[in-house]
């Protein structure tokens, strides 16, 4: 009897666990049963065409983050709040680190016209600091964005804030003129196993480490990059 | 006779449990949860269970770190610990304030949930008797006889509750942590991701569902429970 009694509370911990478990397993990354733990970082697909772009700090930096980011991602906005800002304020411009910014538009829909516009603008000549200046801009301004407005909003917040042809860059994005680029991210991003947003890939001394998704802290991205 | 009459002719029709209608039966709830906590191995194993639910909830959301970092890798350990409590509500910058108190309310009630069935399993004899196990004296079996024999239904809804609770309590917490790329897809798959621009909490509102079953599954077990003793204390009064 007792064996029966306690066969059954094992049963239903284990049920509950189980659930735990199984279900939030479904929420985690995709090649998490695996990882790439050692693998150069020429050769992670993460870093599939690394030098078209867009990042920050030294190339000859020890350490790199990779960051799959949507605009119109709440949880993106938060993170760059949080760690992103002091990333590129402490690692980044003290030359420890270089942080590679792609695109990864799958939250709202927004957000696919916005990457078109982000790439529109990056692929302008000397306009790299315009590209961050904007991912900001949609990110200050995400409550107040949708399919209706996002160009509208880009091109006049373009004339207002950098040198560029605004016309231009959001006709560039309506046509999708740039439309590789933000395939190539989603290509680099789905090889290597992003199912959400923000997802970044860690890279010290041109081996990758590992992989953080979610509005990470900046302790947990200094530390495992020994920053 | 009324829909709600009829609903509940139905629901005993099918011996379903019922659902709470009153103060008293929130009362009986919290009653139920306080006297079984106050066993301090009960309690023990409420927190056990509860950090190991919310242990579950937020390190199953990177995986790949935890693995690489800060069980695998060669990172010191203050750099594996560092990593490892930054992966928690309210430490790290993984939820909103709002989101990581969900997490915790819904960790703690799967806390509470567990103790209670257990409690409910070994202490009343619903599946069996168990002697001398803490001292809490024969009263309580004879009320634990009673229990049992005043009818299954109870008893059943609760220890099936429980576990129906805690596994959709994991989920919809899980839901919510993932974030709404995740609860996107889920809703897309569904056909209903315009769904996803009408929730003003971007997924909190799943966790809040959560707590429905978790809360059930508590009443459940406590009605389960009503005409027994826990620490010589009669549960119903």
């Amino acid at each position: 009897m007792q064996r029966t009694r306690r066969s059954a509370i094992a049963a239903i911990a284990a049920a509950g666990l189980g659930g735990v478990a199984g279900c939030l397993g479904g929420g985690a990354s995709g090649d998490d049963s695996g990882g790439n733990g050692g693998t150069p970082i020429d050769q992670h697909p993460a870093t599939a065409g690394l030098t078209d772009q867009p990042s920050l700090g030294s190339v000859d930096a020890p350490a790199t983050v990779v960051a799959f980011e949507d605009p119109s991602c709440p949880t993106c906005r938060n993170f760059e709040r949080n760690a992103g800002a002091r990333l590129r304020s402490g690692p980044v411009a003290d030359g420890d680190l270089r942080f590679v910014s792609r695109v990864f538009p799958i939250v709202y829909p927004w957000g696919k016209s916005a990457v078109q516009a982000l790439e529109a603008v990056y692929a302008r000549d000397g306009a790299d600091a315009v590209y961050w200046d904007l991912f900001a801009h949609y990110f200050a301004t995400q409550s107040d964005l949708n399919g209706d407005n996002v160009l509208d909003r880009t091109e006049s917040w373009l004339a207002s804030n950098a040198d560029l042809d605004a016309a231009a860059v959001v006709a560039d994005a309506e046509s999708e003129a740039y439309d590789f680029a933000v395939e190539a991210d989603l290509d680099a991003g789905e090889a290597a196993g992003t199912d959400r947003t923000p997802t970044l890939y860690l890279f010290r001394d041109g081996t990758y480490v590992t992989k953080a998704s979610g509005s990470v802290s900046y302790e947990t991205v200094a530390s495992a990059l020994q920053l | 006779m009324s829909g709600a009459g009829r609903l509940t002719r139905a629901r005993r029709r099918l011996g379903l449990p019922g659902l709470p209608s009153s103060r008293r039966d929130l009362r009986l709830v919290a009653r139920t949860v306080r006297l079984v906590l106050g066993v301090p191995r009960y309690a023990a194993g409420s927190v056990a269970v509860a950090l190991l639910a919310l242990s579950g909830f937020v390190l199953s959301q990177n995986v790949a770190l935890v693995r690489d970092t800060v069980i695998g890798g060669s990172l010191p350990l203050n750099a594996r610990l560092t990593i490892l409590v930054e992966q928690y509500p309210f430490v790290g910058t993984s939820y909103e304030p709002a989101a990581g108190a969900m997490l915790v309310v819904v960790a703690a009630l799967t806390g509470a949930n567990v103790a209670v069935a257990a409690y409910h399993l070994r202490e009343h004899g619903v599946l069996g008797r168990e002697t001398g196990e803490d001292g809490t004296g024969d009263g309580e079996r004879a009320d634990g006889q009673a229990s049992a024999g005043r009818g299954t239904a109870g008893n059943a809804a609760g220890g099936a509750g429980s576990v129906v609770g805690v596994v959709l309590g994991a989920l919809g917490a899980g839901c919510a942590a993932c974030g709404s790329a995740v609860l996107a897809g889920l809703l897309s798959l569904a056909g209903g991701s315009g769904l996803l621009l009408a929730l003003p909490f971007e997924g909190l509102e799943f966790t809040l569902i959560a707590l429905v079953p978790l809360l059930l599954s508590l009443f459940w077990l406590a009605d389960g429970m009503r005409g027994a003793e826990i620490r010589g204390c009669p549960v119903d009064v």
